[in-house]
C-alpha cells in the first residue's frame, strides 16, 4: 500500500499530496512538504479527496437513452450513434461545454473537436465570465492573462490586497500563504462587504457598500493622484497612456466617492499610503463563481499599474482560480473568444496559423459561450458536454428541447440524465494528463489506479470519435497530445512530460528564454508597454431609485462565495466534507438569510425567527440567521439553498450569481 | 546489547519479510520527501533520513477503513453482516521514538480503557516494531520537551542506534531476542552502553535554544491548560488562525478520533467505513436536529489542547498526549501547532508582546 | 461497571421490529426482539443506557433505552430528526436493525432506595425517564414518595400518555402536568415546567430528582429545584450527544474531559457543573 505522489483536483491552488492506494483504491491521503506552494499543508477538502475517489457512482459504460431510461451500449454503438446524428447538424447549431476539471490535453483536444470536426465556434466552460473577464482585462493592460505575480515570494510582500469573495473558504492554501505573511508583518488589506476570516485579520478592512467596490477602487486611485504619490518614470517609461487615464480620474470626486462607497477618505488614504510605500505590493482577487465585474477587475489592474507595480519582480496582480484547471483550460484555448495560448478570434493571422497548424479549414464566424448559446439561439441543436456541476440546470427547460446531447463523464449527475448518450470517463488519478493552476503552474498528474473496466480516458474517446467522423487524429498517448500542445502554444513550449515528472510543477511561459519556467511578469521581458485598462460606469445611477428604497430598504446579495462548494457534485461524494459544508444547513433546515446584529435588534429579530424576505416579484421565508459579520441594510443568502427555495431564487438567480456586486432590492416582514 | 553491520541490516529485513510485510522510510526523490510507506523494494528503506512527514499511525489505524461489511434485503428480511479482518503481520522498521510513544499511547486509549477497540486490536495482533534513536533532532522536533525521545525506552522489539559504523541492537522482547539469535548477533561489550549513552546526550544537547526553553514551558502550559487559567482572547486569536482542516489532528501519532458512516456499495452491499476525523470541525459534535454544543471556532481548538496537554488526558495515556514531534507545526495552514500555542500561552503569562 | 451488562461491542446484532407505534408527531416507539435467542436472553440492561441502533443501508444512531430493566418490553422511541432516524420511520414490523449494547452508566436504582424520587420532564425528555420510572414503579415498596412533573408545548405533545394512565393506576404515584399554552378542554396547569415545578410542594430532604429536557427547561428547572433546597449531587440527569461508536474511542461525545458514552449518559448536576462546558 505505497504513498504515491499526485495533485490535489479540487481548487484551483494544486497542492501537493501523496495518494495511498492499496490493491486499485485510493484509502487515504496526505500532503507534500516538499512542494514549492502547498508546503505541506491540505485543506479540509484535499484532506478527503480519497472519499471522493471511493464512489460507486461512476459511470462505467456507453449508455443510450432508450424511452425514459438509459441501456449500456458498446463503444461502437455510442460513436455510430453521434456520428448518425452529427452528420446532419451545421457547426452553428452545436455548441460544446468543457470541464474545468479535465486535464490540458483533454481540454485541448476537446477545442480541437470543436473546432476542426465540428466546425464550431460555440464552446466555453461555465457561465461564470470571470475568468474570461479578467484574462481580457490582464490582456489589454500587460499582455498577460495570468497572476503576473508569484507566490514563492508572497512571505517577503510588504503589502498584500485582497478584493472580494473568501479566499480562506475558497482558496485556503493561497490564503494561508497570505495570513502567513500578515503574521510576518506584511500590511493586508482586505476590500470586501462581509467580515470574511481574511478580513478579521486585517489590519485594514474596508467594508463598502454592495455594488461600490469599483467606485472604491476608482477612488483610491484618484486619492493616489491627489496624494501624488505616482512614480512618473515609471508610467512615462513602461505604459502607453497614462496621461489619458490621469485626465478621466480628474473627473472623480472623493466626496461623491465617500458618499456612495461609505468608506472615508482617511481610511482610503491609509491604504494608498501602504501600498506606494510598498517595495513589494500583491492584490488578490477570486476569479470563476466568486468573480469580481469586469469593470472592478480593471480598476484593480488600473490601481496598481498607477502604483508602479505590475512588471516588478515581488510585485504582482492575483487573479486565483476557483477550480483545478479553469487557468489550463483557457490557455486550451476552451473559450469563444479566445484560441489556444490566447490569440484573439478577431486576430485572422492567429486563424491562419492555426489553419496551418491543425491541417484544415476554421469557421471564422463569432462562437458563444454555453449559456449564451442555451438562452440566446433559437439555432442550437445539440450540446457535447464534460464531466459538468449542475450550473447549468436552470436551462433545464431549453436543454430538454435539444436533438442531441452528448455527456463525457466520470460521475453521474443530474447534467447526465438530460443527455441522449454518454460516454464514460476516466477520473483522474486514472490517467495521466496535466493541470495548470492559479500560479500557472502546469502539473503532471500520473496514473495511479486502473479505471474500471472498459473505462477510456476521454482523450481516446474524443480520438475514437474524431475517427468515426473521419479524422485520423493517430494519438498514441497522452503525451503525445502535449507534444502537440508545446508546438501550438508558446507559453508552454518547454513542457514535456519527461520533465515534468522530476519537477513539481513548472510556470509558464516555460520556453527557451525560460527552461524552468517563469516567477513572473517582469517589465523588462514584456516586449510591449503597459496599459491602463479601459473602464466606464462613473455616471451609472448611485443607488437604487427612492421610491424603490422606501418599499424595498434592504440590499439582498445571493452569495455563493462562503458556500460555494455546497452544491457542487464533487462534493457531495464525500463525507466529512459534505459534514463540514453541510453544518450550517443542518443547523437552519428551512435555510437562512442573514441579517445584521444591529438590523435584527432594531426589528426586534431573535436568532432563527422565521421571516419573510419579500422582492417586487417574489418572496421567501427563511430562518434569520443574526451575524455581526455583513453590514446593516444588507441581507445574504446563500446560493445552496436554491435547492430548497427555487421559486424565489431562480426568477432572480441568474443576475445575481454571476457576482456578488449585484444586489436585489428587498423587505423584511416577521411572520406571525 | 548486540552489534548489526549496516550490511546485515538487509539479512534482517529479508529475514523479517519472511513473516512480515515490511515498512519503513523511504525518501522521494522529487519532492525530497521522507515518506513511512510499505516497502516492496527493501533497498529503500533509509534509516539515515530525517523523520517522516507521516506517522505510522495509518497502519493501526488507516486512514479510511472498511469495518464492516453487510448486505439487507428489504423483501426477504435477510441479513448477513461480515467483519473484515485484517490480519496481515506487519514489520514496522526504523520507528523514530515520537512515533513509537505515539503508538503506545494509541495501544491504551484503544486498548486499555473500558472496552477493547477489535478493530485497531486486529491491527496490532502481530506487529514486529523496530525503533531507531535520532542521532540529531529535525527542525520542530521537541521531544526532549513531552519525554519522548530521542531514544526509544520501551514498546520496541528491537531498537537501534547508529554509531557511525554499525547499529548497536538492544532487544525488547522475547521475539525480538529470537531474531538476534536467529541472525547470529554478536554481542557487544559494557563498552557499548556508554557509547549508546553519550549518542543520546549528544543529540539532546543539539536541540536548540526553543526547543530546550520550551521544555520548561510546555509543563507550565499543561499546568494552565488543567486549571482553566489562560484567558479567552488566547484562545479567540488561536480561532481565528483556524482553517478547519482537521490537518492537526490527521497528522497527529496521537490522535484518534475518527467518524464512522455507512456506504451503499453499487453491489447491494453496505461497507461501514471508519475515517479519521478531527474536533477541530464544527460538525463534529453537530447532532441531527438542531443543536451544536461546540459551535465557536475557538471552542474547538481549546478541546484539541485540552486533550493533547492536560492532567485529566494524560491518565489516559499515562503521559501527555504530546510526542514532540512537530508536525502539528508543519501542517498547520495557520501557524498554530502546538508549539505556537506553547508560546502564545507564554507570551500572556510574561506579558511579551507578538515580536 | 459490570461488563457481564454488556454483549454487543463491535458487530451488530440483528433485531426484529414485532411492532411500532406512533406516540406524538414525528416520534413512533418501535418494539424489538433480538434474532438470536442466547443474545435476547443475555440482553440485560439498567435504566438510563443507551444502544446504538443502526437502520440497514441508512447508518447508525445512539438512542436511550425507554423500557424498564425487568418485565417490559424492548423498544425504542425515536424523533425523526435526520437521514437515518427518517430511514427507521419508514420501517414496517417484520423489518430488521441492528443493536450495539446497551452502553452508558444508568441511573442509580440501588443506591436511591429508601428516598423519595422526583422526575420532571420536558417534552420528549419523557424518554429516557420513562425506563427508571417503570422500574422504581415495579419496586415500589423501596422508596418514598415518587412524583412525576410533566410539560410540553401541548397536550398533543405529552409522550406515553397510555403508560401515564398505568402508572396512574399505581398507588402512591403523583403526577403533575402543564402544558405552555391554554387549549380547549385541557384542564390541567398552563405554563413552563419550571413554574409548576416552583408551585408544588416537593419534598426536600432525603430526595432525588431526575431531570430530562430541552437545555434551556433543563437549566430552569435546576435553578427552582436547587432554589427549594435539593442539592446538586441528588439531582440527575442524562445528557445527548451526536455518538459514532458508544464504547469511548470516537470521541464525537466529549464533554470537558468525560464521554457521554462511557463516563455517561448519567451525571449528577453537580458533575455537569464542573465538566467545563456548555450543556
Amino acid at each position: 500500500m505505497p504513498y504515491y505522489r499526485g495533485i490535489c483536483n479540487f481548487c484551483g491552488t494544486g497542492c501537493g499530496h501523496l495518494l495511498r492506494v492499496e490493491g486499485n483504491r485510493v484509502r487515504g491521503v496526505y500532503p507534500v512538504s516538499g512542494h514549492p506552494l502547498s508546503r505541506g499543508r491540505l485543506c479540509v477538502r484535499g484532506w478527503h479527496i480519497h472519499e471522493l475517489l471511493q464512489t460507486e457512482d461512476r459511470i462505467t459504460q456507453p449508455l443510450i437513452k432508450d424511452g425514459g431510461s438509459f441501456k449500456p451500449v458498446s463503444y461502437e454503438e455510442a460513436l455510430d450513434y453521434v456520428v448518425e446524428k452529427v452528420k446532419k447538424l451545421s457547426g452553428r447549431q452545436l455548441a460544446v461545454l468543457g470541464s474545468p476539471r479535465a486535464s490540458n490535453e483533454e481540454n485541448y483536444l476537446l477545442g480541437k473537436f470543436a473546432r476542426t470536426i465540428l466546425k464550431t465556434n460555440n464552446l466555453s466552460l461555465s457561465s461564470d465570465a470571470g475568468q474570461e473577464e479578467s484574462a481580457r482585462v490582464l490582456l489589454e493592460g500587460c499582455g498577460w492573462p495570468a497572476m503576473t505575480g508569484t507566490l514563492a515570494e508572497l512571505r517577503q510582500a510588504d503589502f498584500i490586497l485582497v478584493v472580494g469573495g473568501d479566499l480562506t473558504k475558497q482558496n485556503p492554501i493561497i490564503a494561508s500563504e497570505i495570513h502567513h505573511a500578515h503574521r510576518g508583518g506584511t500590511f493586508l488589506a482586505t476590500i470586501s462587504p462581509r467580515k470574511t476570516q481574511m478580513a478579521r485579520l486585517s489590519q485594514l478592512h474596508l467594508r463598502p457598500r454592495p455594488g461600490t467596490i469599483f467606485y472604491l477602487l476608482q477612488g483610491l486611485a484618484r486619492v493616489l493622484v491627489e496624494e501624488k504619490a505616482i512614480d512618473d518614470d515609471y508610467l512615462s517609461r513602461f505604459t502607453v497612456n497614462s496621461q489619458a487615464f490621469l485626465d478621466e480620474l480628474k473627473q472623480i470626486e472623493i466626496e461623491k466617492i465617500v458618499e456612495l462607497t461609505g468608506i472615508s477618505r482617511e481610511e482610503m488614504t491609509e491604504l494608498t499610503e501602504k501600498l506606494i510605500e510598498s517595495n513589494s505590493a500583491y492584490a488578490f482577487y477570486p476569479t470563476g463563481v466568486q468573480s469580481l465585474d469586469r469593470r472592478t477587475m480593471a480598476a484593480l489592474f488600473n490601481l496598481f499599474l498607477l502604483a508602479g507595480k505590475i512588471g516588478r519582480r515581488g510585485s504582482g496582480i492575483n487573479p486565483v482560480t476557483g477550480i483545478s484547471n479553469l487557468l489550463g483550460s483557457y490557455d486550451m484555448g476552451l473559450s469563444p473568444v479566445f484560441l489556444p495560448g490566447y490569440a484573439s478570434v478577431e486576430d485572422e493571422l492567429a486563424w491562419e496559423r492555426l489553419e496551418n497548424f491543425w491541417q484544415t479549414r476554421l469557421e471564422r464566424w463569432p462562437g458563444k459561450n454555453v449559456d449564451t448559446c442555451l438562452s440566446e439561439e433559437k439555432d442550437i441543436k445539440a450540446l457535447f458536454v464534460v464531466d459538468h456541476d449542475e450550473e447549468i440546470i436552470r436551462h433545464v427547460n431549453r436543454i430538454r428541447q435539444l436533438d442531441l446531447i452528448v455527456y463525457f463523464g466520470a460521475y453521474e449527475n443530474p447534467f447526465a440524465s438530460l443527455a441522449h448518450v454518454i460516454f464514460p470517463r476516466t477520473s483522474y488519478i486514472e490517467e495521466d494528463g496535466t493541470y495548470t493552476n492559479s500560479e500557472r503552474r502546469v502539473q503532471l498528474v500520473q496514473k495511479r489506479i486502473e479505471p474500471p473496466a472498459g473505462v477510456r480516458p476521454l482523450w481516446k474517446t474524443l480520438t475514437n470519435l474524431a475517427l468515426a467522423l473521419g479524422h485520423d487524429w493517430n494519438y498514441h498517448s497522452v503525451e503525445s497530445i502535449m507534444g502537440e500542445i508545446s508546438q501550438l502554444i508558446p507559453y508552454y513550449q518547454g513542457l514535456s512530460y519527461e520533465k515534468l515528472k522530476t519537477r513539481l510543477g513548472l510556470k509558464w511561459p516555460a520556453d527557451d528564454l525560460h527552461p524552468e519556467g517563469t516567477d513572473c511578469l517582469l517589465v523588462e521581458e514584456a516586449g510591449r508597454r503597459f496599459q491602463f485598462v479601459q473602464v466606464n460606469g462613473q455616471e451609472e445611477k448611485l443607488t437604487g431609485e427612492p421610491e424603490i428604497q422606501k418599499e424595498f430598504p434592504f440590499k439582498l446579495v445571493v452569495g455563493r462565495s462562503n458556500y460555494f462548494w455546497h452544491q457542487n457534485s464533487v462534493m457531495k461524494r464525500t463525507f466529512i466534507p459534505k459534514r463540514e459544508y453541510n453544518a450550517l444547513l443542518l443547523l437552519y433546515p428551512r435555510g437562512f438569510v442573514e441579517i445584521s446584529t444591529e438590523d435584527a435588534s432594531r426589528l426586534g429579530l431573535r436568532e432563527k425567527q422565521m421571516v419573510r424576505v419579500v422582492a417586487e416579484s417574489a418572496e421567501v421565508r427563511l430562518a434569520a440567521r443574526i451575524s455581526g459579520d455583513i453590514l446593516p441594510g444588507m441581507l445574504y443568502i446563500p446560493y445552496f439553498i436554491d435547492e430548497m427555495i427555487p421559486e424565489f431564487l431562480h426568477r432572480q438567480v441568474a443576475d445575481l450569481e454571476k457576482n456578488e456586486e449585484f444586489f436585489l432590492p428587498v423587505r423584511l416582514e416577521k411572520v406571525v | 546489547m548486540y552489534w548489526l553491520t549496516k550490511e546485515q541490516l538487509l539479512l534482517l529485513v529479508k529475514k523479517l519479510a519472511e513473516e512480515y510485510k515490511i515498512f519503513g522510510p523511504r525518501h522521494d526523490r522529487v519532492s525530497g520527501e521522507v515518506i513511512f510507506d510499505h516497502l516492496s523494494d527493501w533497498s529503500e528503506l533509509d534509516l539515515q533520513a530525517a523523520i517522516p512527514y507521516n506517522p505510522p499511525k495509518f497502519i493501526l489505524f488507516p486512514h479510511y477503513e472498511e469495518i464492516l461489511k453487510y448486505r439487507y434485503q428489504p423483501e426477504t428480511k435477510e441479513v448477513r453482516i461480515e467483519q473484515i479482518n485484517l490480519l496481515e503481520p506487519k514489520a514496522l522498521i526504523g520507528l523514530r521514538s515520537c512515533d513509537l510513544t505515539g503508538l503506545l499511547c494509541l495501544d491504551r486509549f484503544f486498548l486499555d480503557q473500558e472496552y477493547v477497540d477489535e478493530f485497531y486490536l486486529a491491527h496490532r495482533k502481530k506487529l514486529f516494531i523496530i525503533s531507531n534513536t535520532c542521532l540529531r533532532p529535525f527542525p520542530q522536533c521537541f521531544c526532549v520537551c513531552t519525554d519522548s525521545g530521542p531514544a526509544a525506552k520501551d514498546g520496541f522489539d528491537l531498537d537501534l542506534t547508529f554509531t557511525g559504523r554499525g547499529y548497536l541492537v538492544e532487544a525488547g522482547s522475547k521475539k525480538g531476542l529470537a531474531l538476534i539469535a536467529d541472525l547470529h548477533l554478536p554481542e557487544a561489550g559494557p563498552e557499548a552502553l556508554t557509547l549508546k549513552k553519550k549518542i543520546v546526550d549528544d543529540s539532546v544537547s543539539s536541540f536548540d535554544r526553543f526547543a530546550l526553553e520550551n521544555k520548561a514551558w510546555i509543563s507550565r502550559a499543561t499546568n494552565r491548560l488543567t486549571t482553566g487559567f489562560i484567558k479567552p482572547e488566547v484562545w479567540e486569536y488561536i480561532g481565528n488562525q483556524c482553517f478547519e482542516c482537521g490537518a492537526c489532528s490527521f497528522v497527529c501519532p496521537t490522535c484518534s478520533c475518527f467518524n464512522i458512516e455507512d456506504a451503499n456499495l453499487a453491489s447491494g452491499e453496505t461497507n461501514r467505513l471508519r475515517t479519521w476525523d478531527s474536533c477541530s470541525f464544527e460538525g463534529y459534535t453537530k447532532m441531527a436536529g438542531d443543536n451544536n454544543p461546540r459551535k465557536p471556532v475557538e471552542d474547538r481548538r481549546n478541546k484539541r489542547f485540552f486533550c493533547k496537554l492536560s492532567y485529566s488526558q494524560s491518565k489516559k495515556y499515562l503521559r501527555p498526549g504530546c510526542v514532540g514531534c512537530g508536525r502539528c507545526a508543519r501542517v498547520c495552514p495557520g501557524d498554530i501547532g502546538l508549539p505556537n500555542v506553547v508560546t502564545y500561552i507564554r507570551r500572556e503569562i510574561t506579558g511579551e508582546s507578538g515580536e | 461497571m459490570n461488563k457481564s451488562l454488556v454483549p454487543i461491542v463491535s458487530i451488530p446484532e440483528i433485531a426484529t421490529i414485532v411492532d411500532i407505534r406512533d406516540e406524538i408527531e414525528e416520534v413512533k416507539s418501535f418494539y424489538f426482539t433480538l434474532d438470536r435467542p442466547e443474545i435476547e436472553e443475555a440482553f440485560k440492561i439498567r435504566s438510563g443506557q443507551f444502544i446504538m441502533c443502526t437502520v440497514f443501508k441508512a447508518g447508525e444512531f445512539a438512542v436511550s433505552l425507554p423500557f424498564s430493566p425487568e418485565n417490559d418490553r424492548k423498544h425504542i422511541s425515536v424523533r425523526r430528526v435526520g437521514k437515518v432516524t427518517a430511514a427507521l420511520h419508514r420501517l414496517e414490523p417484520g423489518d430488521k436493525i441492528g443493536v450495539r449494547g446497551p452502553f452508558g452508566n444508568g441511573f442509580p436504582f440501588e443506591e436511591i432506595k429508601g428516598s423519595n424520587i422526583i422526575y420532571v420532564a420536558g417534552g420528549i425528555g419523557l424518554i429516557p425517564l420513562r425506563s427508571s420510572i417503570v422500574h422504581v414503579l415495579q419496586h415500589r415498596q423501596d422508596f418514598g414518595r415518587v412524583i412525576l412533573v410533566y410539560g410540553a408545548k401541548s397536550s398533543k405533545e405529552l409522550m406515553y400518555k397510555e403508560s401515564i394512565k398505568e402508572w396512574q393506576a399505581t398507588e402512591n404515584f403523583e403526577t403533575h402536568f402543564t402544558i405552555d399554552r391554554p387549549e380547549p378542554g385541557w384542564s390541567g396547569e398552563v405554563g413552563f415546567v419550571n413554574h409548576l415545578t416552583a408551585k408544588l410542594d416537593l419534598p426536600v430532604s432525603n430526595t432525588v430528582a431526575f431531570v430530562c429536557g430541552p437545555p434551556v427547561m433543563f437549566n430552569a428547572v435546576i435553578k427552582e429545584l436547587k432554589l427549594k433546597g435539593i442539592k446538586e449531587q441528588n439531582i440527575y440527569s442524562t445528557l445527548e450527544r451526536h455518538m459514532k461508536c458508544g464504547i469511548g474511542k470516537c470521541q464525537h461525545c466529549a464533554i470537558g474531559r468525560t464521554l457521554v458514552c462511557v463516563d455517561g449518559p448519567v451525571y449528577t448536576y453537580k458533575q455537569i457543573r464542573t465538566l467545563g462546558e456548555q450543556i
